[in-house]
């Protein structure tokens, strides 16, 4: 099972809606991001330019190295849904899995003293909801489900495009999930982490 | 709907702080649900409620989840066609702001302007406080010493601006857009085709939405829907381009991410829009890339121009004794009888309307011909000769841009099986305002992209029995024309608007109503405001000023912030002093309040309020399900205050029959009236069952209609269109005699000439030019971000932790000669004055180009500040920008409208440092988290 989302860069237009719907469907305070939108580029020569917008958040790793670097087994897998996430029970507000994250999408949580990140909106009964910024996007730009199910809606969106279009963020073996779609007629993938 | 209830939350708390007697005196206001400790700890009540996003101009239709009467979650509806489950975080802020502490829930008094010490009042206090200072006024110095304003976002409210002055007996009213956002582009349509606007920077362009992809290329010129309606036409962008293909061209000074998306972008010098309009004409002209046999036939074109009227010859004007084929015998319906070169016969040949089969000539479009002695030129061979020196090189030069992109982007759009071009507002904020939308509506019927599936020129469901029509007042609604008798009915002949004129029984209102279009600051060169009930503003500045020829002292802004909203904000500052007494209605304070208001009246959030509005063919519901102390409705205190007003003076200065948007004297009536739309008979019986009422469909066939020029009508012609000559007129006849004398909206008066307005789209020069200007070297354009509608949000700390201060983007180039490195404060300065920014070096602006958002900065009043300030001075880009009250510059404005220059305008750049009491770390923003959450739900104030 690899639950994850998939993010259409054709689509995004990087209005930074993901970020905001993820702050009031978490009760994110100020200054703590769980997900945050990179803009790359502009790039080329003017007026012949190229640029995309990179929204970052958990990766969902298949080997995840937050998980190996908790002391207290905060980080964990959840063995039902196979998505990585953070017992904030456990969590001793350490930082030390914040490094170790090779995306640095991990973020201290300074009022609760606990490391915080993207749950997937796990909170939600995923029968009838989708993760927040999933719904809010206001290019229809993201998608949510298991890549191990081709009925999925992510892995119905990456099906519509060639192997040439698809990318994820540098894997270290890690093993990112997370995959992004984005055209060359579009702009030329970047390696910006 | 929530109205009428307490939370059980809330309740509990209060109870528990102040103990029963303070829910006792929340219960003299409300009814409430008594309750206990123990039910506060059951289940919770979980509702979710249809409503719309009033975030910004477009409106998405949205889902609200209320959790103990506390609003919790918005998403997008899915029912909505364009936005889906999209809202944007602008919609989404409503959470914060409707609980905002900025929120505010009962009237004030302002102690001192320019303190923000106020007095709570009650509203009983406040409407007489108002009624007593207008009619005061009024008493002493006659109606026109009162003004209303409007504009700027955020209060939801249009209309009532404009003409409830009227109701006083005064003609004046403006907003800071109307003349620089929306009248130019908006009021061009009907001007030129009787239609819709193709404007996206609003609701008005459906058509590209509908969601067949029968558009299939789209230029958006100065619009940049991905960022100012993100979650709606930016989501319809989105789908349209990558669900269906759609090309599109982008033209626009920055790399919006519109432009980054298109397939050419085409970064214009900031101010020169007129040039490369032009060189698309002369482009599809040479190559003979247009719709020949709809110019020909559809549009006025091919017409002979009398060379010394500037009009075209009517047949009658050349054969005395010409009998028109298409004239009605009883002379109610207009269609006149052009002249044309006629290739058939090579002469000159009276040109009726017919459909074009049926055509007795073969006109020439672009030719010259000896018309009564006179050589005469077409109107086709006018605008060739206006476009004829824009090559793409000549053009490339001017504007900055390469001539391949421009060849490359007009290929594209005239190669397209159907394409059109959406306006924006970017062309309404500079002295072209009339040039611009004119050209390239002309464009399109210069192509035929008019009334086709796809195309942006449409009528929608319009459909026609009779040869069309069209009234001649705000909006081309006939209301004022109906209840004034003044004004004229296109497609009507000349002795049906005399008799019904003549005829009209009231006179003496007619006769108020022509003396205040005549009193009306600015009119008399602007003639175009009357399509929007607006005067002139920076005429009336100076009116305010000098006191002549009258004095405006007492004025009712309907709105935000002007301070932030108007050009030169410096000079309306200034006079300050000159208001006897300011009242604003609003939901929140701001600049304006802090530095001129004497009486604040607070209005509801969105998620109060109540209205209706549509997404394409489906109308939904603005429900009010959430009410916090005693905000009310934005139609009910002007309501109120006229009422008051009238009992306090005795004869009453103006006729009861002005058209007068008066407003309501409840809220029951406005949701009771609002829920009758959708068929329930209150807004209890719809709120108790919103998905029997909500959305109420009118069926796709019914609503899109295509070709209904070509529908046989009652005369047994094609329809055509609702203009005087019944064909598109890209050759703009109204506006030569809307210049002469205020027709069509004066009918049968006439104001005095001024200078013509342009028929044509021509060249028109920017007010200040780069190329020319050592001093100030730099030419500046503004547009929007996605954090930010108009002047609101400020005070939405989410919005603020991402976009705390404008950012100045500055190309490497520029950057370098300044001296200045990204993330640097810097000082940008015009001749007006100087603001701070801070640097984003980006190649999103070409060289010497420099862009960045409006602001204003409400932290500026908050009370942790030692030396609070009205924050419109800091980051406001209206403190650089010209209203040319002050300026000798000849001919600053735009003829017909007006407008004066907000993009576009020449500065420098210079290292600089962070103004005072602003707020740039995110947890500075913590003031203005919500603290209103365990308010309750009140029930209505009227």
């Amino acid at each position: 099972m690899k639950k994850c989302l998939v993010i259409n860069l054709d689509r995004c237009t990087g209005c930074d809606t993901c970020v905001v719907s993820c702050k009031f469907e978490n009760k994110i305070p100020l200054g703590v991001y769980w997900n945050r939108v990179i803009p790359v580029g502009p790039f080329g020569d003017f007026p012949d330019l190229q640029q995309y917008w990179l929204p970052a958040q958990c990766q969902q790793c298949e080997n995840a190295p937050c998980i190996e670097v908790c002391p207290t087994g905060a980080s964990y897998r959840d063995e039902n849904s196979n998505v990585v996430l953070i017992d904030k029970e456990k969590c001793i507000g350490c930082q030390t899995c914040i490094p170790a994250c090779p995306y640095g999408v991990r973020m201290l949580n300074v009022d609760a003293n606990i490391v915080e990140k993207c749950t997937l909106c796990n909170h939600l009964d995923e029968t009838k909801e989708k993760p927040a910024c999933v719904v809010t996007c206001c290019s229809g730009a993201r998608f949510y489900g298991d890549l191990d199910d081709p009925e999925s809606d992510a892995s119905k969106e990456l099906a519509k495009y060639d192997e040439s279009c698809i990318h994820s963020l540098p894997d270290i073996g890690n093993g990112p999930t997370t995959r992004y779609i984005l055209s060359p007629s579009i702009a030329e993938w970047q390696d910006v982490f | 709907m929530l109205g009428n209830k307490i939370s059980r939350r809330s309740f509990v708390k209060t109870a528990a702080v102040a103990g029963i007697a303070a829910a006792a005196q929340v219960s003299l206001l409300d009814s409430f649900e008594l309750t206990s400790a123990a039910y506060a700890d059951s289940e919770p009540d979980v509702k979710v409620y249809k409503t719309m996003c009033h975030g910004c101009i477009n409106y998405c239709a949205v889902k609200v989840t209320v959790k103990d009467g506390v609003a919790v979650r918005i998403v997008g509806d899915e029912d909505s066609g364009i936005n889906k489950s999209s809202v944007c975080l602008k919609g989404l802020n409503q959470l914060h702001t409707l609980y905002s502490p900025r929120h505010v829930l009962h009237p004030m008094r302002h102690i001192e302007r320019g303190t923000n010490k106020w007095e709570t009042i009650s509203w009983d206090e406040a409407i007489d406080l108002a009624a007593t200072q207008i009619t005061d006024a009024i008493k002493k110095y006659g109606p026109y010493s009162f003004f209303a304003t409007g504009g700027g976002g955020g209060a939801y409210t249009g209309g009532m601006a404009y003409d409830y002055p009227f109701g006083y007996g005064s003609p004046n009213s403006f907003e800071p857009g109307g003349a620089q956002c929306f009248m130019p582009r908006a009021n061009m349509a009907p001007l030129t085709y009787g239609g819709r606007p193709p404007s996206i920077a609003d609701s008005f362009l459906n058509e590209p939405f509908k969601g067949d992809g029968s558009t299939k290329m789209l230029v958006l010129w100065g619009a940049q829907p991905s960022i100012s309606q993100t979650a709606l036409s930016g989501r319809g962008m989105a789908d349209l381009r990558n669900g269906f293909g759609c090309k599109t061209v982008v033209v626009d000074p920055h790399f919006s991410p519109d432009a980054a998306k298109a397939d050419v972008w085409l970064p214009l010098r900031p101010g020169t829009d007129t040039a490369l309009v032009l060189c698309w004409w002369r482009y599809l002209i040479e190559n003979k890339l247009y719709d020949e046999q709809f110019v020909k036939y559809w549009t006025n074109l091919p017409f002979l121009i009398n060379p010394e009227t500037r009009l075209p010859y009517l047949a009658e004007e050349v054969w005395p004794d010409y009998v028109n084929p298409a004239a009605d015998p009883n002379e109610e319906f207009s269609t006149p009888a052009y002249v044309c070169f006629d290739n058939k016969t090579g002469a000159i040949a009276p040109f009726p309307f017919s459909a074009p089969e049926d055509s007795p000539v073969d006109p020439e479009i672009f030719c010259s011909a000896e018309v009564n002695g006179v050589e005469a030129k077409t109107a086709g061979q006018i605008y060739w000769e206006e476009a004829e020196p824009w090559t793409l090189d000549a053009t490339a030069e001017y504007c900055w841009l390469k001539a391949e992109k421009i060849e490359e982007a007009i290929k594209l759009y005239a190669e397209a099986e159907v394409a059109g071009i959406a306006h924006g507002v970017a062309t309404d904020q500079m002295r072209s305002s009339s040039e611009v939308p004119l050209g390239v509506n002309g464009l399109d019927m210069l192509m035929g992209y008019v009334n086709k599936p796809g195309s942006c020129l449409n009528l929608l469901s319009t459909q026609y029995k009779d040869r069309p029509t069209q009234w001649w007042d705000p909006f081309g609604m006939g209301r004022w024309c109906n209840a004034t008798g003044v004004g004229w009915c296109t497609g009507k002949t000349e002795k049906w608007n005399r008799e019904r004129v003549e005829n009209f029984p009231d006179k003496d209102t007619q006769a108020q109503w022509w003396q205040r279009m005549e009193d009306r600051a600015g009119l008399k060169e602007h003639k175009g405001f009357l399509w929007q009930d607006n005067c002139h503003i920076p005429t009336m500045l100076k009116y305010i000023r000098s006191g002549e020829p009258y004095k405006p002292r007492v004025w009712y802004e309907f709105s935000g912030n002007k301070l932030a909203m108007l050009g030169n904000a410096q000079s309306w500052y200034d006079i300050r002093g000159e208001i006897d007494f300011c009242i604003q209605q609003y939901p929140n304070l701001t600049s304006f309040s802090f530095e001129f208001v004497d009486l604040f009246l607070p209005t509801e959030e969105w998620l109060e309020w109540t209205g209706s509005a549509s997404i394409l063919n489906k109308k939904f519901i603005f429900a009010p399900i959430i009410h916090l102390g005693e905000t009310v409705h934005n139609e009910v205190p002007s309501r109120r205050i006229l009422a008051k007003a009238k009992e306090k003076l005795d004869p009453w200065p103006v006729s009861d029959v002005f058209p007068v948007n008066r407003g309501s004297m409840t809220e029951k009536e406005i949701q009771d009236n609002t829920a009758k739309q959708f068929g329930a008979e209150t807004m209890e019986e719809l709120m108790a069952d919103q998905d029997k009422f909500v959305p109420v469909v009118t069926p796709e066939d019914v609503y899109w209609k295509y070709y209904q020029h070509l529908d046989i009508v009652s005369d047994g012609l094609p329809a055509g269109f609702a203009t005087e000559s019944r064909k598109c007129e890209p050759y703009c006849t109204l506006l030569l005699r809307m210049s002469r004398t205020g027709f069509p909206f004066t009918y049968p008066y006439e104001l005095p000439a001024c200078q013509d307005y342009n028929p044509i789209c021509v060249n028109i020069l920017p007010v200040e030019d780069p190329t020319t200007d050592t001093e100030y070297p730099y030419v500046i354009t503004s547009g929007r971000v996605p954090y930010f509608h108009h002047g609101t949000m400020r005070h939405a700390a989410f919005s603020r932790e991402l976009y705390p201060a404008p950012k100045l983007h500055i190309n490497p180039e520029t950057a370098a000669e300044c001296g200045v490195e990204d993330g640097d404060w810097v000082k940008v300065s015009s001749r007006r004055g100087s603001i701070s920014a801070i640097a984003l070096v980006t190649k999103t602006v070409a060289p010497r180009v420099l862009w960045m958002e409006r602001f204003w900065n409400p932290e500026a009043f908050d009370d942790s500040q030692e030396n609070p300030d009205g924050g419109w001075r800091q980051c406001n880009i209206n403190v650089i920008t010209d209203n040319f009250v002050d300026s000798d510059f000849d001919h600053p404005y735009n003829g017909p409208y007006g407008s004066y220059t907000l993009r576009g305008f020449t500065v420098k750049v210079e290292k600089g440092e962070k103004p005072a009491n602003i707020w740039i770390e995110p947890k500075e923003f913590e003031p203005f988290l919500p603290t209103l959450t365990g308010e309750p739900n009140t029930g209505v104030v009227f």
